[in-house]
């Protein structure tokens, strides 16, 4: 599975979205996911691909793309991508 | 301007006896016990024997991902509440501004601090989930009600130990009553059956040992054999509205709340103190304007505690006199436990029961009356009477904090 497939897969489970019909490009509160509930997704996230994003970072996330491209630049200096 | 009147027009209940506010009161006609062994994964290390514990269906009120996000304590009262919204009948988008949430807990989120703690001290992992805070605070279940139902008036979240949701019930009666808010969903939860936390109460010496014969009847208050009270969990909600919002859109009226005694011992963190109750039961028939003999049903504390009970027995004697002969009383923490915050509401419901149905509902496995405990008892079995015009409820706290309610027959 790739990152945003994971990343999506989290997500339905978490928000009890339907994983196909989330629209990586969509702001996150138009998903209904509000900031607490993105912070906690943040900690299942962080645990599930063993990376840490910083506070600084969090705040240019909008997105679950964005997300997925922290992740992958995460992943790729901690050479686990 | 005439006073306001106070209608209880719904009620929820999630109780070791039942589910429902209904159940509940079949279970104490039919005293039916909640006290049961505490499983070893609760019971672990304490030394707790039993308990009165619920087991509780989450996944039937709550999605999985929902339920992962919300305390056990704030399960039970948002279940509770939606019981008790539902039952009214009350339309809460009509006015959102003048419903409001009074609540009471003891502990609040005691599972999530728990795990919390347990993860930081035991495995020395520090990274905790981000929703520690909002699932464990003290105000998170009734917060969560107030959310659920967008009831956007006065609230507030009190913790007095035992006597937490007695007085979340009276304050949320004069806060109506002052003309601040024209409904309110009063009541209490708690969910403390966590293993740090029975150890905590464990080392307070006041627990009843498992009754080596018969595990459900190791509470026994006012009986010689009394041995400590038995925690339980749970929650007990109710609307109440102005009597006139209430009759004006023909809602069911349970019975009217017309009395709330609140005063403080003053005198010591744990130790009962008599006059001290006295002052709340005799402010709470002042405030509802009857006399003792007014009274057919006192629910007491009645926690089975060798100090506590006596202490009890004689302020009911001082204030009720020669009519304390005459006044039927019973605790039935004997069957449901000792829900602490959510006490006072649970027992209230209880307390109902003879003006909605005519039973009195009893303190069970009550063989052997203690002398000390001068009162008439309603033991072993529930018994059938005229409904009373009144009921009175007892919420005697650590802390020193008493909380006495009044209800009367519609």
């Amino acid at each position: 599975m790739d990152t945003l497939a994971r990343i999506k897969d989290l997500a339905s489970k978490e928000f009890s979205l339907d994983a196909a019909a989330l629209d990586p490009a969509a702001p996150l509160d138009k998903l209904g996911i509000d900031s607490l509930s993105f912070i906690e997704f943040m900690f299942k996230v962080e645990e599930e691909f063993g990376v840490s994003v910083s506070d600084e970072d969090l705040k240019g996330i909008r997105t679950l793309a964005d997300l997925e491209r922290h992740i992958a630049t995460a992943l790729a200096s901690a050479g686990k991508a | 301007m005439a006073e306001r009147r106070i209608a209880l027009t719904g009620a929820g209940v999630i109780s070791p006896l039942a589910l429902s506010f209904q159940e509940f009161h079949r279970a104490l006609c039919e005293a039916r016990p909640g006290i049961r062994r505490l499983p070893p994964d609760i019971a672990q290390g304490s030394g707790v024997q039993v308990g009165a514990t619920i087991d509780w269906p989450a996944s039937t009120h709550f999605k999985e991902a929902e339920s992962a996000n919300l305390d056990r304590a704030s399960q039970f009262a948002l279940v509770a509440a939606s019981q008790a919204i539902a039952a009214s009948g009350i339309d809460a988008a009509g006015n959102r501004e003048r419903f409001g949430v009074y609540w009471g807990t003891g502990l609040g989120g005691a599972s999530t601090l728990e795990t919390a703690y347990k993860q930081v001290y035991g495995a020395g992992e520090w990274r905790l989930r981000p929703l520690t805070v909002v699932m464990g605070m003290n105000n998170a279940a009734g917060s969560n009600v107030a959310v659920r139902h967008g009831l956007r008036g006065p609230f507030a979240n009190f913790a007095t130990a035992c006597s937490s949701s007695a007085m979340a019930l009276g304050e949320a009666m004069h806060v109506i009553r002052s003309g601040r808010a024209d409904a309110m969903v009063a009541g209490g939860s708690e969910a403390l059956l966590v293993p740090g936390t029975l150890a905590a109460w464990q080392a307070l010496r006041t627990l009843a040992a498992a009754d080596a014969a018969d595990p459900a009847a190791s509470c026994k208050p006012f009986d010689k054999r009394r041995a400590g009270l038995v925690l339980g969990e749970g929650a007990a909600a109710f609307v109440l509205e102005e009597e006139s919002h209430a009759r004006s859109r023909g809602a069911p009226i349970l019975a009217l709340l017309t009395g709330y005694g609140n005063s403080c011992d003053a005198v010591h963190m744990s130790r009962p103190d008599r006059d001290g109750q006295v002052r709340a039961m005799r402010a709470a028939l002042e405030e509802a304007a009857l006399a003792p003999d007014s009274i057919g049903y006192i629910n007491a504390h009645g926690t089975a505690t060798s100090v506590g009970d006596v202490v009890e027995s004689e302020a009911i004697n001082a204030v009720f006199g020669p009519a304390a002969e005459a006044v039927p009383v019973s605790s039935t923490k004997s069957l449901h436990g000792h829900l602490l915050g959510g006490a006072g509401a649970l027992e209230f419901a209880a307390a109902l029961l003879p003006l909605l149905r005519g039973v009195l509902p009893p303190t069970a496995f009550l063989d052997q009356p203690d002398p000390a405990c001068k009162l008439r008892h309603v033991p072993k079995e529930a018994q059938q009477v005229a409904p009373p015009r009144a009921v009175m409820s007892n919420s005697f706290a650590f802390g020193g904090s008493n909380v006495v309610l009044i209800a009367e027959r519609v």
